[in-house]
């Protein structure tokens, strides 16, 4: 009797938790279909009584939505191929060359987790004034790179640790250099960890708001999360639209993060963390 | 035939163009940040003026300055606690064999891979005073009799807690449930065998198994909440009010770039530095013990 009510208890707890995580994600998906009479219902309704896409077209054709995304899929993009391609040479360094000074670097990777993301924006942004690098991708992706490189390292590092030595040194034997031993070797057992470290750093690169936020003036270049919130700083905040917004910056984090949920744990343990 | 290489000069080779983005956008910052917390200068305008201490001086006897200090504290104080009793509550339940476990443990994940924008703009229309299910709810079951304004200056701080909690829980989950897996099952049961209740097998055997993770788990959790902008920002002060949740570091952003000293807000970015390494510091005398080594 006390395992019945025990084996209840989990079923209960698990479901809470599950529900606490999804239904406001539901409610958000559930408000983006509704028209807007019905968004400013009371009582609110769960499930739309008329549900429409006309959020998502107004979305689509009266606001820069649109350019947002592309922007994010760029710059997010252009940041996880710069990282991981620095990453990748720098954490197989860290891990096959011997060479002075190399736990220093790996010690003084782990130390820049300390910084704040607003000391560091502050000075980035005069500096990249200076350069007139202010309102370019360019200084995004840099920004992002640099910030996202130690955690890449720290992680790439873990996983190339764990391949053996003796794979490349039999590739060594049967003539292949060290480039072809690394490309048909070693990053194909690496490949759980390169994808969770594409993973850590698209999210960070897609969730951004900060550096956004001071990097970029124009409206054609900002991507979505500082666009979104410029369409919720309107002075009567058009909510069916807003959740719409959110419905469709989500969709791509969470697509990704379903796909490779599998690697992103075995990532958790080794320092692949963010803020 | 080709010359090779030498290892040493190989590695150095591979590694510098990590060394370079990290020295000249992270380390070169950073020491330009300090060095900038010694000048007055206009965030905009290339002229700066040499004030020594100047800045440090006025932080101090400046009210903002403290006032934020304790916002910051308390939002991080209390965010992390709750994180890391309703996180470790979570990790345990998720730990136990039910049916549909992965995806539970998928799902529950799901606030902390959403984008903050979304979990501000999801938790504002959710708590909105006017047409909010939240209000709605509590109205109906008659636990208050008129609707609470979440975001409204007595509930502010509170609502943002709430929220922040809701965001980040799911790190500290995934982060014990990791260790929790690889804890063996033998201790348990040999607990068990001894008669011991649920209770103390939780107090005497999983607890110290999770000393170490929870040593990072509470130090991470609590410099990120310490030093958080965006879930802050975009609570408030982006939303046009936040004076009751401004935190050091969104005073920092507001001197640098609404105000336009930079010289000043850098001060109050290296006060803020300085103060973590201090708290980190403390923190390791205290609670490092030789067992967290591995």
């Amino acid at each position: 009797m006390r395992r019945l009510a025990w084996r209840a208890f989990v079923y209960a707890a698990a479901l809470g938790l599950a529900a606490q995580a999804v239904v406001p994600l539901l409610w958000m998906l559930s408000t983006s279909l509704k028209p807007p009479r019905e968004v400013f219902a009371t009582p609110p309704t769960f499930v739309p009584a008329a549900p429409t896409l006309e959020n998502f077209v107004r979305l689509v054709t009266d606001t820069a939505f649109l350019t947002y995304f592309r922007n994010s899929v760029v710059v997010a993009g252009l940041t996880v191929v710069l990282t991981m391609a620095v990453g990748a040479l720098g954490a197989y360094s860290l891990t096959r060359f011997a060479f002075p000074g190399r736990e220093a670097v790996a010690r003084l990777v782990l130390c820049t987790y300390m910084f704040a993301p607003i000391m560091i924006v502050i000075p980035i942004y005069i500096l990249a004034r200076r350069m007139s690098l202010v309102n370019t991708h360019t200084a995004l992706v840099l920004a992002y790179s640099s910030f996202c490189l130690p955690f890449a390292l720290w992680l790439l590092r873990a996983f190339f640790r764990s391949i053996p030595v003796e794979l490349e040194e039999a590739a060594h034997v049967d003539g292949a250099g060290r480039g072809r031993a690394v490309i048909y070797i070693v990053l194909p057992l690496a490949l759980p960890g390169l994808i969770a470290t594409s993973i850590f750093t698209f999210t960070l690169a897609w969730n951004d708001y900060i550096f956004t936020r001071i990097l970029i003036a124009s409206d054609e270049l900002k991507t979505l999360p500082v666009g979104v919130q410029d369409l919720f700083a309107a002075a009567v905040v058009d909510w069916g639209l807003v959740m719409a917004a959110g419905m469709l910056i989500t969709i791509p984090a969470l697509a990704f993060f379903m796909a490779v949920q599998r690697h992103l744990v075995a990532g958790w343990g080794t320092g692949g963390l963010k803020g | 035939m080709r010359r090779r290489l030498p290892g040493a000069v190989l590695g150095v080779l591979w590694i510098l163009p990590a060394l370079v983005l990290i020295t000249s956008l992270i380390l070169y910052p950073v020491a330009y940040a300090i060095w900038l917390s010694f000048f007055d200068k206009h965030s905009f305008f290339p002229a700066e003026r040499w004030v020594g201490l100047g800045n440090y001086a006025r932080i101090a006897g400046d009210a903002e300055f403290w006032d934020s200090l304790w916002k910051g504290v308390v939002y991080a104080g209390a965010s992390t606690g709750l994180q890391l009793v309703l996180g470790l509550a979570a990790a345990l339940v998720l730990h136990q064999a039910f049916r549909g476990r992965t995806a539970i443990r998928a799902l529950v994940l799901f606030p902390y891979m959403i984008p903050t924008i979304v979990a501000v703009i999801v938790w504002r229309w959710l708590l909105n005073e006017t047409y909010g299910v939240v209000d709605d709810v509590l109205l109906r079951l008659r636990l208050v009799r008129e609707p609470v304004v979440w975001l409204g200056v007595d509930h502010m701080m509170a609502s943002l807690i709430a929220v922040s909690v809701w965001q980040f829980t799911p790190f500290v989950v995934v982060s014990l449930l990791a260790r929790l897996q690889t804890i063996p099952l033998e201790l348990g049961e040999a607990a068990r065998v001894d008669g011991a209740s649920a209770w103390a097998r939780f107090r005497h055997v999983t607890l110290p198994q999770l000393r170490a993770v929870l040593f990072v788990v509470v130090l991470l959790r609590s410099i990120w909440m310490f030093t958080k902008f965006d879930t802050v920002w975009l609570w408030g002060e982006g939303a046009g009010a936040g004076r009751e949740i401004r935190t050091l570091p969104i005073y920092a952003y507001m001197r640098t770039f609404t105000y336009y000293q930079a010289g000043f807000g850098a001060a109050l970015a290296v006060i803020m530095f300085l103060m973590l390494m201090a708290a980190t510091l403390v923190y390791f005398r205290l609670f490092w013990g030789e067992e967290d080594a591995a």
